[in-house]
């Protein structure tokens, strides 16, 4: 068996598993032996910030909202490209500003039919 | 081990412990505070954090956003009779071990609003404070000094035996009641096993 | 601006059986008050809003005053006119005792900003506002009973602690420690 050409890796793998379960396993252990849990219905509250829960956490949201949080990021992606663009506008030839254009086109395209479909109106 | 011995090891160069000095070590200098601020010592508490004073040198790297990664509960400001229960509950969600700093006059006794209709007179009445700072509010240093105060505290905490760390020790209580909402105070007004009235001379009794 | 007299002529003749009197004020300030009826107060603060002349479109502040003699609580409102640049003109309502009868319209359908006030006076002196949308304690919670700022609010006996005790404190610190001893039987 220890012939086998894979026991190599085998042996590496329980060793690189252990190298990982071990220092979980001690203190574990350790939390076991010297440390005692103290649970209360306080401490196991689900809502961290001081006030008591109340009602459902099952509600309805507008869809407008992620429609809105989809076309914030896009214009926020464009902005970390235009912006290294303008530090290099003026040593920059006119392929790489029709580029450029042709970019913020498609995505100001993307805002024209938002806009039309009445996406942006928040009522 | 003889405390002369160790200094004259430390001194050739050879380091000795024991794991109560190293467990310590290690404790204090990772004191996590929870970010919270109740009224303008909290600006302070700020400043304390920011470049200029750093807060983070001692340990205090990060302030957690929630109770249960935070070590530290500073009462930085008034707590009002309204926020006293968020305050108690939130000391309560924090994983032991817990400390608390009481920054300022407000959260130790009421301070200039002792007297007002809905100001708490001191957080101690509920939870256990270790470090108390007078000042109004207190400058960073003082912030500072009482960090400073904690560790040592810390670092002096045995393992085993009398006066250990709440969280190595069973019968430590767990749960700070919270106080409730009563029709004209917080009912109860004290925690009566964590406070009692310090005892005063008053002329006239 | 007009005079306070002017004014309340004014409202006389724009709103009829308004019952405004006028309070002077004898100070150096000579700052007179208009103290409406409660029936009319809506129509009045309307007309002081919406009048060409006058145009009061801020109120700046609303406070409550407790009077245990002759027994009646009172609510006063500032005005100023920012598009006319005049004011102050203040208002006053009082409700008829302090106890049962504690009504008083508010005028937060014809001035937003007095919403937290209203809530605020309501909290702290009880006055009830009819019509306000949304008349919730602002400062104390909601369980609570009284009402703090009336002059005979007694806060609670919380008076174990007090190292630097006097006057009004020390009487009560001093009951305190003779009711403590009272109680354990000593």
């Amino acid at each position: 068996m220890a012939s086998s050409p894979y026991f190599s890796l085998a042996a590496l793998f329980v060793a690189a598993l252990g190298f990982g379960l071990a220092p979980l396993g001690l203190v574990w252990l350790w939390a076991k032996i010297y440390s005692p849990p103290k649970p209360n219905s306080i401490k196991n509250a689900i809502y961290e910030c001081g006030l008591e829960s109340k009602g459902d956490a099952w509600v309805q949201f507008r869809s407008a909202y992620y429609l809105y949080g989809i076309i914030f990021l896009i214009f926020d992606v464009e902005a970390v490209f235009l912006l290294p663009f303008a530090v290099v506008f003026t040593s920059l030839g006119a392929v790489a500003c029709a580029a450029m254009l042709v970019f913020v086109l498609l995505l100001i395209e993307g805002l024209a039919w938002a806009w039309a479909k009445g996406v942006l109106t928040w009522s | 081990m003889d405390n002369r011995l160790k200094i004259e090891l430390e001194r050739q160069g050879i380091v000795a412990t024991t794991l109560q000095e190293l467990y310590n070590w290690g404790r204090k200098n990772s004191v996590w505070p929870m970010q919270f601020g109740l009224a303008c010592c909290a600006i302070e508490m700020i400043a304390t954090t920011m470049a200029r004073y750093d807060l983070a040198r001692f340990g205090a790297e990060v302030f957690r956003s929630s109770p249960r990664q935070a070590d530290l509960l500073i009462v930085s400001g008034t707590v009002t009779k309204k926020m006293a229960p968020q305050v108690v509950r939130l000391y309560n969600q924090m994983a032991e071990p817990r400390y608390v700093i009481a920054m300022g006059a407000c959260a130790i006794s009421g301070g200039p609003f002792k007297q007002g209709y809905n100001v708490l007179k001191g957080i101690d009445r509920y939870i256990p404070v270790d470090v108390y700072i007078p000042g109004c509010p207190p400058r960073p240093e003082a912030l500072i000094e009482a960090f400073i105060a904690l560790q040592k505290k810390i670092a002096a905490q045995p393992l085993t035996g009398e006066g250990r760390p709440r969280h190595l020790d069973a019968d430590a209580p767990g749960e700070f009641p919270v106080p409730a909402f009563g029709e004209h105070d917080l009912e109860p007004p004290a925690n009566e096993s964590v406070w009692h009235a310090p005892l005063t001379q008053i002329q006239g009794t | 601006m007009k005079s306070v007299e002017e004014i309340k002529s004014a409202i006389e003749a724009a709103v009829p059986g308004a019952g405004v009197e006028l309070v002077p004020n004898s100070s150096p300030s000579a700052q007179h008050s208009l103290l409406l009826a409660p029936e009319k107060a809506v129509a009045v603060a309307t007309f002081l809003r919406d009048d060409a002349e006058l145009a009061f479109d801020f109120l700046s502040n609303v406070t409550g005053v407790d009077w245990p003699e002759p027994g009646y609580l009172e609510v006063v409102y500032h005005l100023y006119s920012m598009a006319k640049k005049h004011g102050p003109l203040i208002l006053r309502m009082r409700t008829e005792n302090r106890i049962d009868h504690v009504e008083l319209p508010s005028l937060t359908p014809i001035w937003r900003s007095a919403e937290f006030q209203e809530r605020e006076i309501f909290d702290l002196f009880g006055v009830v506002f009819t019509g306000h949308p949304d008349l919730r304690r602002l400062l104390m919670w909601d369980e609570f009973k009284d009402h703090p700022m009336r002059k005979d609010y007694v806060d609670p006996d919380d008076f174990e602690y007090e190292p630097t005790a006097h006057d009004a404190v020390l009487e009560r610190a001093i009951e305190h420690r003779k009711q403590l001893s009272v109680s354990s039987g000593q």
